[in-house]
């Protein structure tokens, strides 16, 4: 809607601004005219020469104005597209997270996260195991090709120092590309106030040299969502299976 | 002329839901890889448009992409490839192939709109 306003605007000025253009032209051409009219006419032109030197200055003015006022909106416009486009990866990278209560479809999702909408060439989702400080890798893509050997088998042992930190306190770590440990990002995961693992971006797509700070909106979200939809989709398909085998047993009885 | 029924070919259900909210004013036909793309065409005669992944199983967007490029009555609708095959040789491969743009993944909103516009 706003930009739908906006655009409007920006056809409005672009418009006005033709226009104004057009009128500093016939002025123009009017002036060349009474030049043209040659000595007889001098006095009338003069009188006509000076009103239409303050109409010419008027208009110069309002062009100017027009011209700022469109270079606002032409910003704004852009700025408001940007936002657009930020809220609607959120709107999607949540409405996709929380969309099913399958495991493996939840971590497709975040894998796809990952790849489509941040650029993430190599990365790897560590949930912590119950009561160690060992994590499981529960997701990994490209992790043979990790020069840090770290990713490989199913857990995580530690040893990468912004991995461990972030694991330790959850505070989300980005662009340390150049640094000690070759990881782009560690995103720790939450439930609740517990953190229970990290998302681990090993390495960007060559054609994605960093990460932005619409990119950060996204690791929030993943911080603080694929977390919890992963653990509501275990638990809940754990319940489920708990509940068949309590069905077929109440069945088994009852046949017997 | 604006396209008007786009055939979305992704193995990303993520991409899928982000094309919808995307181009609402289009009409949208989704596909997960190349095979059922070729059903969607057959059973959709006025397709003015494909959206397409290279990386799919069972059929690949190249595979799926010489196919159409080959079939007399499918070769004038615009392919758009959208992949995260970013090198240089992939584009040159994708467009040599009969595409007419190359999108790197992850794209920005505007730049997916304005091919489209163009096309």
């Amino acid at each position: 809607m706003r930009e739908t306003v906006s655009a409007d605007l920006l056809v409005e000025l672009t418009t006005a601004l033709d226009r104004a253009k057009e009128l500093l032209g016939t002025i123009a051409e009017q002036r060349t005219v009474s030049a043209a009219e040659g000595p007889t006419l001098e006095g009338a032109a003069s009188d006509d020469g000076s009103s239409a030197d303050g109409r010419i200055q008027e208009l110069e003015g309002r062009l100017s104005d027009r011209d700022k006022d469109r270079q606002e909106l032409t910003s704004r416009l852009v700025e408001a597209e940007h936002q657009l486009g930020r809220l609607m990866n959120l709107y999607v990278a949540t409405f996709q997270l929380h969309a099913t209560l399958d495991p493996g479809e939840v971590q497709a999702t975040i894998a796809e996260i990952a790849v489509d909408l941040l650029g993430a060439e190599r990365f790897a989702l560590l949930l912590r195991e119950e009561g160690s400080s060992i994590c499981e890798i529960a997701l990994a893509r490209g992790r043979e090709e990790d020069p840090s050997g770290l990713y490989t088998g199913d857990s995580y042992h530690g040893g990468d120092p912004l991995v461990d930190a972030a694991l330790e306190d959850g505070i989300l770590r980005m662009g340390a590309s150049e640094g000690e440990s070759g990881v782009v990002a560690a995103v720790p995961l939450r439930v609740q106030d517990a953190i229970v693992g990290v998302l681990v971006v090993l390495k960007l797509f060559d054609h994605k040299s960093i990460l932005r700070a619409e990119d950060r909106d996204l690791l929030d979200l993943l911080a603080a969502h694929a977390a919890s939809a992963l653990f509501a989709a275990r638990v809940y398909s754990n319940t489920d299976r708990k509940l068949r085998t309590l069905e077929s047993l109440v069945q088994l009885v009852r046949s017997t | 002329m604006q396209p008007r029924k786009i055939l979305v070919v992704d193995d990303s259900k993520l991409i899928h839901k982000m094309f919808e909210v995307l181009l609402r004013q289009f009409s949208l036909i989704h596909a997960h890889d190349g095979l059922e793309a070729l059903q969607c065409l057959g059973n959709h005669a006025d397709i003015d448009l494909i959206l397409l992944d290279i990386n799919m199983p069972r059929m690949s967007g190249l595979e799926f992409l010489n196919q159409v490029k080959a079939d007399s009555a499918f070769k004038e609708i615009p392919v758009v490839i959208i992949s995260t095959e970013g090198k240089e040789e992939d584009t040159i491969r994708g467009l040599e192939a009969g595409a007419a743009a190359y999108i790197k993944k992850p794209f920005g909103n505007q730049e997916l709109l304005e091919v489209i516009q163009r096309l």
